[in-house]
This record gives C-alpha cells, sequence and structure tokens, in this order.
C-alpha cells in the first residue's frame, strides 16, 4: 500500500507540482479516500485484465528507476543504461519499449483520472458547500459579536452610571452625617459648659473626650482643625475648672463632688497629677486660710503685704484668743477635709481592688496611697507651723491665768487632733506651747509669789472657819482635778495605768468622727468657755473617762457650797469659838493656807496641760510651800529667849530653812530681782502681838500659824501619790521634797511653841529665887524649897492661859505636847542651872535639891498630859553625880556633854569640897576639853 | 465683786468666797498711777473673825449689796457699823447696789438706797458686775476720793495704818485699798 501511495504521490508530482488536493478535513479523511480510490482502482483492473494484461506487463516492465519521486532524470537514466557499443537496433528497440510504456503508463494514467473525476467533483461540491456553510457562520458570528458588542456596551454604561451614582449618594449622606457631627460638636461647648457648670465634672469630661475623638476622626476637615483646637482650649478649661473644684475641697470636703472629681480625674488619666494638684491646693489653703486668718485680726492700714510672721506680731494682746480659735477653726476644716479625703480614698481602694485588679489602677492608687500618707505629715507640719508662729509670736505674759489656760486648752486639743491624724507628737507645737509656758509660767510664779507675801504680810493668823473634813479638793480650783486626785490618793498603785492609755483622747470616738466636715462645729467652738478645765470633753490624761467626772464635779460643786452655807448659822459658833464639831476636830488653817491651795490647784491644773513643764511646775509649786514655811518660822520663831539652852529645833529643820533662806529669799541689801526667781523676805503683820504675856505671847496665832503649815504639809502628803504620776519622769525632786520639806514641817512647832513656853516662865526670877537658897543643910528636908511653888504658881498661870486660849482655838495634843515639853525642858535648865549657882553643897542640900525636882515635876505632870515627863535626866543625873567617885567623876565630866562648863565647875567644886588638889586637877581637865572641844 | 473688777469679766461660777481672795491692779487717777490691793472679803459671818483684820489699815471700802435682795439692803448698817468701828476714821465708803442689770427684780429701788448713802455720809452707785457697768468707775471713784482727802490734808498717807504707800517714784502711789464685801451670795447667783 505505501507502495501504491507512493506512486499516486509520484504520479501527482509528474503531472505538475502545483496541482494539489486542498487540504481540507484530517489527514485520516485523506488516507481513507485514497484507499477508498485505490480499491477501486483494483477493481477495474479485476474486469479488465485480460484486455490490459498487454498493459499491465508493459506497466511491470517500467523500470523502477521510473518510479522515484524527485531527482530522476529519465534522459540521463536511458542514456547511461545504453551498452558502450551503440547499436541502432538496440537503440530503437529500447525507443519503441519507452514509447509503449509512456502509451500504456498515460493511458493508465487517464483512466485512473477519468475513474476519480466524479468523486473529485463530489468532494469538491462538497468542500464548496462546506465553504458556503463557513461563510456563513462567519457572518453569524461576526453580527453576533457585533450585537453582542453593543449589548454590551449599553449594559455596562448604564450600570456604572447608576453604580457612581449610588456611590456619590453615600459619599454626600457620609458628609451630611459628619457635617452633622460637626455641628453637634460644635454645639457640645455649650452643653459643656452647662455640665461643668452643675459640677457634672465626669459627664463633662466623657464629653469632651468623646468630642476629640470625634474630632480626630474628622481631622481632614478643614473647619475641624479649628474646632479641635477649641475644643482642647474646653478641654482646658475644663481641667481648670476642676482644679478650681478640687481646691474647693480642701475648705469644704463633699463626696459627691469628689467623686465626680475623681471620676473626671480618671477619665482624662490624670489620677495621679489630680493628687499632687490636691496636696498643692492642701498646702495653699492652710496657707492662705492662717494668713487671711490672722489679717482679720491684724489692724488694717500696716498690715499690707507683709510676711506671716511679721503679721502674727501685729495681733494685738486682747486678739489673740479670738484669733487662735479662728486660725484652729479654719486649719481645722482644712486638716478635716483632709481626712475625709484620706477616708475617701480608704474606701475607693477597699471597693475597687475587689473589683479589678488592673496592673494601672493598681499603680495610681499605690501612689495616691503613698501621696496621702507623705502629705498628712507635711499638712500637719504645716498646721503646727502656722500656729507655732502665731503662738510664739504673741506676748502671753500679762493673760490671765484662765486665758492662758484657755490658750492651752486650745492647743492641747489641737495637739490631740495632731495626734489622732497623723499619730506626730507634734513636736513643733509642743515647743512653742513650752516656752510660751515656761515664759509665762516664770511671771505667773512670780505674781503668785508676791502675793502670797502679801498675804503673809496681811495675815492676822486668825483660823479660816471650815468643814471638819475639809481638804484641798474641795476648793473650787480643784475642781477639774478633784476625782483624779482622789483617785490616786484612794486606790494608789491601781491607777497608774490610766496615764498610758487615756493621754490618746478622752472619749471613744475621735474628733474626726465627732466634727464632721459637713457640720459647721469644729473641736474649737467649746473652747471658748471661760472655765476650759471644767470642760467636760477636755481630756484628762490622769482622769478617769472625762463623762463621769463632769457629771460628777456638777453635782458636788453646789452641794459643796450648799453645805457651808447651811452650816453657816447654826455652826458658826462652834465653829468660831472652838474648833470642833461634835467631837471633830476642824483643820487649822489661814487665809494664806487657802491662798497657797487654791495656787496649787492653779498650778496643779496648769501642771496637767503642760506636762512637760510639771517639773517646773511643781518646783514653783515647792516654792509656795517653802515660802509659807520659811515665813511661818521666820514670823514665829525669831523671838526665842537667848539663854544657854539648847536650841530645839532640829539641824535637819534648821538646813532646810537655810536652804529655803539662800535659794527663795531675797537678799534685802541686793537691788531688787525682777527674775521672779526670789521674793522678798515678808514682814509679819503689825496686827499681830507676840509679846502680851496675857494672850500666852500671841499662843493663839502661833498655833494657828504652825498648825496651818502641818495642814499643808498634810495637804502634800495627800497630793503626793497624784504628783508621782504627774511626774513620772523626776521623782527625785518630788521624793527630796516629801522626804526634806514637807516631813520637816511639823518640826517647826518645837522653836515656835519653844518661844512661849520659855517666856512663861520667868527664868530670871526663878534663877534669883534659887541662888538664895542655902544648899548646906545639915538636915534632910522635908520640906521643898520655895522657889518650886513660885515656878509652880507661874505654870499654874500658863496652865490657865492655855485653857483660854484652847476656848478660841483647838490646841490638838502635839501642840499641848511640845508646849509642855518645852516648859518641862525649861524647868529642867532653870533647876540645873541654878543648882550651879552655889559652889558648896552638903549631902543634905543635895537631897534637897531632889526634893525640890520631885516636887515640882510631880506637880508639872498634874498640869499637863506627858507622860513620862521628859528631860527629867537632865537634872537627876546632874543631882545624883555629886556622890560619884573621882574617877568616875572625870569620865562623867567627859561623857556629859549637854552640861555647860559653869555647870560641871560648880558639881566638881560640890564634889571635891574636901579635896583641892583634885577639884584643881578636874578643873584643869575640864578646861582642856572644853577647849579641844573634845567635849 | 473685786473679783469682777479684777479679771474684768463675769464668773458664772463665781463661789461663795472663803476668807479673803485678793487682787490688785494699777488704775490711773489724775495722772497718778496708782497701784490697788483689792481685799474681797467673805461676807459670811463665821469668816468675820478672818476678815477684821482687813479693815483695818483698809484706806478705802466698797460696801455692796444686792438690789434684787432686800434682806442684803437691811444688814447694811450692821456691816457699815462693823466698818466703823474697825476701820480707820477717815476711810472712804462706797455704798455699792449690785445687779443693775436685773433690773426686773429689783426689790431696792435707786431712791431708796441713796438715801441711805445720804444718810451715813456714803457715795453710792449702781454696778453690773455681770456686764461690768460702772465696776471700774467704782474703784476709779473710790480712789479719786482718797486722793482729794490726802490733797485736802484729812488724812495722813504716813501715818502708820492709813493704808496708803507712796511708790517708789514721786508719781507713783501705791494705795492700799482694802474692800468690804458685803453680800457673799450677790454675784454668785446671777
Amino acid at each position: 500500500m505505501e507502495d501504491l501511495k507512493f506512486k499516486f504521490f509520484e504520479l501527482i508530482n509528474k503531472q505538475g507540482h502545483g496541482a494539489k488536493i486542498p487540504l481540507v478535513g484530517t489527514v485520516n479523511d485523506f488516507e481513507t479516500g485514497t484507499e477508498d480510490s485505490c480499491q477501486d482502482d483494483i477493481k477495474i483492473e479485476d474486469t479488465k485484465t485480460e484486455q490490459t494484461l498487454a498493459d499491465q506487463e508493459v506497466l511491470d516492465s517500467v523500470l523502477p528507476e521510473y518510479f522515484q519521486c524527485d531527482g530522476f532524470d529519465s534522459a540521463l537514466f536511458e542514456l547511461k543504461k545504453l551498452p558502450p557499443v551503440l547499436n541502432k537496433q538496440c537503440i530503437e528497440e529500447v525507443c519503441s519499449q519507452l514509447e509503449r510504456q509512456h502509451r500504456v503508463v498515460s493511458k493508465q494514467v487517464l483512466k485512473l483520472i477519468l475513474d476519480k473525476t466524479v468523486v473529485c467533483e463530489e468532494e469538491f461540491a462538497r468542500v464548496l458547500e462546506t465553504k458556503k456553510l463557513v461563510g456563513e457562520t462567519v457572518d453569524a458570528v461576526k453580527r453576533a459579536r457585533t450585537d453582542l458588542s453593543l449589548a454590551h456596551q449599553h449594559f455596562t454604561t448604564a450600570s456604572l452610571g447608576i453604580l457612581a451614582n449610588y456611590r456619590k449618594r453615600t459619599l454626600v449622606l457620609d458628609l451630611l452625617r459628619s457635617l452633622n457631627t460637626i455641628k453637634t460638636l460644635e454645639r457640645t461647648e455649650a452643653r459643656l459648659q452647662e455640665l461643668l457648670s452643675n459640677g457634672d465634672f465626669p459627664g463633662a469630661i466623657s464629653l469632651l473626650l468623646e468630642c476629640q475623638g470625634v474630632a480626630a476622626t474628622y481631622r481632614h476637615f478643614a473647619c475641624v482643625a479649628a474646632l479641635s483646637g477649641k475644643l482642647q482650649d474646653t478641654l482646658d478649661m475644663a481641667e481648670e475648672q476642676l482644679d478650681v473644684a478640687l481646691s474647693k475641697m480642701c475648705y469644704k470636703f463633699e463626696a459627691d463632688i469628689y467623686n465626680k472629681l475623681q471620676a473626671a480625674y480618671s477619665l482624662l488619666g490624670k489620677t495621679r497629677t489630680a493628687m499632687d494638684q490636691l496636696l498643692m491646693h492642701f498646702t495653699s489653703a492652710i496657707h492662705n486660710s492662717a494668713f487671711s486668718v490672722v489679717h482679720s485680726y491684724v489692724e488694717q492700714n500696716n498690715s499690707t503685704k507683709k510676711q506671716y510672721n511679721e503679721l502674727c506680731k501685729c495681733v494685738q494682746e486682747t486678739d489673740f484668743i479670738p484669733c487662735l480659735v479662728s486660725l484652729c477653726q479654719a486649719l481645722w476644716k482644712i486638716v478635716s477635709s483632709y481626712h475625709e479625703v484620706a477616708c475617701w480614698h480608704q474606701n475607693h481602694f477597699s471597693n475597687s481592688t475587689a473589683t479589678d485588679d488592673n496592673f494601672e489602677s493598681n499603680l495610681n492608687e499605690q501612689y495616691v496611697r503613698q501621696k496621702l500618707k507623705n502629705g498628712l505629715d507635711r499638712l500637719w507640719h504645716d498646721v503646727q507651723t502656722r500656729v507655732s508662729s502665731l503662738v510664739l509670736a504673741v506676748n502671753l505674759i500679762h493673760y490671765k491665768v484662765d486665758e492662758f489656760l484657755q490658750v492651752l486648752a486650745i492647743l492641747h486639743r489641737l495637739e490631740q487632733i495632731g495626734k489622732e491624724f497623723s499619730q506626730s507628737e507634734s513636736e513643733e507645737l509642743q515647743n512653742s506651747i513650752r516656752k510660751q509656758s515656761i515664759l509665762y509660767f516664770r511671771r505667773y510664779h512670780a505674781g503668785r509669789l508676791d502675793e502670797l507675801r502679801i498675804f503673809l504680810e496681811n495675815e492676822v493668823w486668825t483660823p479660816c472657819p471650815v468643814r471638819p473634813d475639809f481638804s484641798l479638793v474641795h476648793l473650787q480650783e480643784f475642781k477639774g482635778l478633784r476625782c483624779s486626785v482622789q483617785q490616786c490618793s484612794g486606790v494608789g498603785s491601781s491607777s497608774s495605768h490610766g496615764s498610758q492609755d487615756g493621754s490618746v483622747v478622752g472619749s471613744g470616738d475621735g474628733y474626726f468622727s465627732r466634727f464632721t466636715c459637713s457640720t459647721s462645729n469644729t473641736p474649737f467652738d467649746t473652747i471658748l468657755d471661760p472655765n476650759p478645765l471644767a470642760d467636760s470633753s477636755f481630756p484628762d490624761s490622769i482622769n478617769e473617762p472625762s463623762g463621769y467626772f463632769s457629771e460628777e464635779s456638777d453635782e458636788e460643786g453646789p452641794e459643796l457650797h450648799g453645805e457651808i452655807a447651811h452650816n453657816d448659822r447654826s455652826s458658826h459658833n462652834r465653829y468660831n469659838k472652838k474648833n470642833t464639831l461634835g467631837g471633830e476636830t476642824c483643820p487649822l488653817l489661814t487665809n494664806t493656807t487657802l491662798t497657797v491651795l487654791r495656787h496649787c490647784g492653779k498650778y496643779l491644773q496648769m501642771s496637767r496641760l503642760l506636762r512637760f513643764i510639771a517639773a517646773d511646775v511643781f518646783v514653783c509649786l515647792i516654792q509656795l510651800f517653802e515660802y509659807y514655811l520659811y515665813s511661818v518660822h521666820y514670823f514665829f520663831a525669831s523671838d526665842l529667849p537667848k539663854y544657854q539652852i539648847e536650841i530645839p529645833s532640829s539641824l535637819k529643820l534648821q538646813s532646810v530653812l537655810k536652804r529655803i533662806g539662800d535659794s527663795l529669799i531675797q537678799n534685802p541689801s541686793e537691788p531688787h530681782d525682777e527674775s521672779g526667781q526670789t521674793v522678798p523676805a515678808a514682814n509679819i503683820s503689825p496686827d499681830v502681838d507676840l509679846t502680851n504675856s496675857e494672850q500666852l505671847f500671841g499662843l493663839q496665832e502661833r498655833v494657828v500659824a504652825v498648825e496651818s503649815l502641818v495642814f499643808l504639809a498634810e495637804q502634800f502628803k495627800y497630793l503626793r501619790p497624784y504628783l508621782e504620776q504627774l511626774l513620772s519622769a523626776s521623782k527625785h525632786i518630788l521624793t527630796t521634797f516629801y522626804s526634806e520639806t514637807v516631813e520637816v514641817a511639823p518640826e517647826v512647832r518645837h522653836p515656835v511653841y519653844s518661844c512661849v513656853s520659855y517666856r512663861s516662865v520667868d527664868t530670871q526670877q526663878a534663877l534669883a529665887l534659887m541662888a538664895r537658897v542655902n544648899w548646906e543643910v545639915s538636915d534632910v528636908m522635908s520640906q521643898h524649897s520655895p522657889y518650886v511653888d513660885t515656878l509652880f504658881r507661874e505654870l499654874q498661870i500658863f496652865s490657865m492661859r492655855l485653857n483660854e486660849i484652847e476656848e478660841h482655838v483647838h490646841l490638838n495634843q502635839e501642840v499641848l505636847d511640845t508646849l509642855w515639853e518645852n516648859v518641862v525642858r525649861l524647868l529642867s535648865f532653870i533647876l540645873v542651872e541654878g543648882f550651879s549657882i552655889s559652889n558648896k553643897c552638903s549631902n543634905g542640900g543635895r537631897a534637897l535639891m531632889q526634893l525640890d525636882f520631885t516636887q515640882l515635876f510631880s506637880q508639872v505632870e498634874k498640869l499637863c498630859t506627858l507622860r513620862p515627863l521628859p528631860h527629867r535626866d537632865f537634872v537627876d543625873i546632874y543631882v545624883k553625880a555629886y556622890y560619884l567617885t573621882d574617877p568616875v567623876l572625870e569620865e562623867f565630866i567627859k561623857k556629859h556633854k549637854e552640861y555647860s562648863v559653869k555647870q560641871l565647875q560648880a558639881l566638881i567644886s560640890c564634889v571635891c569640897q574636901g579635896n583641892k588638889k583634885s577639884k584643881q586637877r578636874l578643873k584643869t581637865l575640864l578646861d582642856e576639853w572644853d577647849k579641844l572641844g573634845m567635849r | 465683786m473685786a473679783h469682777a473688777r479684777y479679771a474684768y469679766a463675769f464668773k458664772n461660777d463665781s463661789s461663795h468666797t472663803i476668807g479673803v481672795e485678793f487682787g490688785s491692779k494699777i488704775i490711773n487717777v489724775a495722772g497718778k498711777s496708782v497701784k490697788l490691793q483689792i481685799w474681797d472679803t467673805a461676807g459670811q459671818e463665821r469668816f468675820k473673825s478672818v476678815t477684821r483684820s482687813y479693815y483695818r489699815g483698809a484706806a478705802g471700802a466698797l460696801l455692796v449689796f444686792d438690789i434684787t435682795n432686800r434682806e442684803s439692803f437691811n444688814a447694811l448698817s450692821n456691816w457699815l457699823s462693823d466698818a466703823r468701828a474697825l476701820a480707820s476714821p477717815n476711810i472712804v465708803i462706797l455704798l455699792i447696789g449690785n445687779k443693775k442689770d436685773l433690773d426686773a427684780d429689783r426689790e431696792v429701788t435707786f431712791l431708796e438706797a441713796s438715801q441711805f448713802a445720804q444718810e451715813n455720809e456714803l457715795m453710792f452707785l449702781e454696778t453690773s458686775a455681770k456686764s461690768g457697768e460702772n465696776v471700774e468707775e467704782s474703784f476709779l471713784k473710790c480712789s479719786k476720793t482718797i486722793l482729794a482727802k490726802i490733797q485736802a490734808g484729812e488724812l495722813d498717807p504716813e501715818r502708820i495704818g492709813s493704808g496708803i504707800q507712796y511708790g517708789d517714784s514721786s508719781t507713783r502711789r501705791l494705795l492700799q485699798e482694802k474692800n468690804r464685801r458685803q453680800q457673799a451670795d450677790c454675784i454668785c447667783r446671777m
């Protein structure tokens, strides 16, 4: 087949290269087509076999070379085939064969062409038809495309238009909305103002912030730029307003507003700044308040543009207390506001920590907490500084004690507020209080000492009638102290705990809970009470709960006075004539004693308020007592008769008196001491007569004076437990005072009463009488000497006068005993002195001496209650020494220093009456010892 | 009364005087500085022994009664005779009707009191310790009268018991004035 196909190609190629069959359809189509035609050829050949056999043979004889397709040059080929020797015949033969072959092939080709023509034509027709269809299709497609493109074109443009329009509309709507928003923004301004003025700060701020957000969104609008600038301004202004509102919190805290403020600041994210700002406001609030308060009390003309401290100095003395109160009130409001701010934050913290654990808010919280804590101390420090400046600037020394106590009470209260506020000890305040107090107290004390001198100089030593159970707590001045003094004296040790816990705040709740910002009251309103110590809310550190005490003092006060008034008529006779009431003894005291006790009360009040100068106050208190003691001794013990007799006052008393004289009493030769440390010695009132023997040399006055001193000492003893509590820090002063000065008070009795005792017996007369007695009697006498009777008569008169005086003044046992003891002392002195007048004595004389002595003393025993009579031995031993032998006498002289040289010489003379030698020896010994001070 | 004078302020809780209380004050009389020593003596009978000594040596006395208390007025003659008996003959006595502020409760008319004063050759003033009215004046008047008496030679300050002492400088006089408070009740119950 391939061969055949080849042949066809060859054929076609041979017949002209241009005649190509159009390549429509596939190669397959073409192949099948040719196959079909080939098959047809074969069939034709079969039928005509015989006719064409010859042809066939010819065909077959065609050399294969001719069937070569290209490059075949038939002529060249035939020529090459020719034999080398050309033979005509052969050539002719070949020519004919070739001609035949050519004919056959042509015929064959023609036949084949004929065979295929119809098919070819048919095929052409189909090709043409196909071509025509294709052309139609192309047209349709073209038309379709045109239509399509038209349709496409129409459709797209419209949609796009719609879309574009829609889009525009949307944009315009957006713009409209934006513009509306901007318009709203513009209008917010007014709304903001409204909110701010209504105090709705968080609302305003959140609105502002919202607006700012919105403005940021519309930044692309030119108009918004200006608007946002304006918004920023508004925000600044709002912050300013917040700041103003915040500063108002310093003066009057209001939780609602503060809530809003804090919310606003936290919206702004400026919680910390707000806190800083607030603290600053507090500081300036204190500064401004203090300044304006003080300024309002200073005269207008010269007060402009002065520093605060300078301004304080311009406050008039009379304006000081109201100024201080106003200042404290103003500062209290600020402090109280701060307290409430702190409370607010405390509550706020506890709420917020429970709900959110946000790091940022925690941080803020910490910051605020720290700030508030630090601010507390600083604020209090500022308060202290302001108040201290004012207090120190003013000269208080001319103030009355009540006024000064009022100042102290105010400052004390402030101090306590400080303690409650910031656990501060308020050192600055305390220092200024201390400084002023010491200044004031020195001056005050000098005044009191001087007053006491005037009292002493006017005192006539008449007993001042009081209740039998009178004690210092009944005095008005002890009103506030009564309870604590009694408590201290009553239970002593068990009450010592009070000083610690009582010192916080009197009543259970603090000032901050009692005086809140919402009320216009301040803790400083009540101090204006003229008697600050009666104020029950004033905490007494040593006191029991103050409520109890105030009640009691209200009730007891009138009762006490009522009793005095009631007793007035019924008992005044008894009061006056004899200070006994139903067997009970009224204490003997004078007007001056009462004055000392009153001062004592005032001093104690002061020391209670000024515990840090309590020791100073106490030293001054001691001085009052010492001055009284000194004066009593000075008035009534300086007229002792000058005998060679033992001074009856103890060494201890003398040293105390000397100490007082050196430290307290002004030396008259020195210029007047203005410092108030010393006071001139008082002079006894000229109305007091100490020389009248009828009146026992002013015994009544002396008794009143000394017993009032003893009473005073007792009252001081009564105060001791209280003072011990008060002066726990400086106990040694107290101990010294009590063991020396107070203890010695009863000893003043001896020197004072001995003045009376010694003068009541006429010593000179007695001695003169005794000088006349003859001691050289040989017999033992049975009758005593007459001088004994003289002495006894004098003693009887003394005793009688004592009884008379007892009608007016109660003489207690100690007084009587002291009086009699001194009388007996004098008697024994008189006896010994009288016995020693004579240098000569017999045994009988010695016996007479004993008789006289025994007689006198036994009679004295009847007059007084003193048992056994003292100073007996003084006489007894002296008389009996007569019987001593020489060597024992020597020892006796050495040992008995109580006898004077004169008395001993007389004794020696009597003993050694017959022995001149030993008499001389003993006298020489006595002289030597006396010189050497060995006896 | 002396208390009111002394403290310059009325004390509501002012109580009975026990014994004698004391105050001092420097006032100006006719350009001279005069220091007053004021003794406020108890009015109660039982204190008489204590207070009598203060009559002696007093230059002046204020005899105070309560205009709202008839009894206190009636007792005046007793007090006056005491004062005349105990004090120096030249003593200047001022009669004071206190509680002027309680005019509604008045039991002693001004006329009655001034009549009594006239009869006894006393000066008379009505005061109010509560309001302080005439308190200062009463002391001033008393001091002025004493000074006038000295200048007229009726009173010799050098005499012992005159109650008058010259001060350190010639311009300054120390005047001891002892005042009698007649009614202890007159202040405390106001």
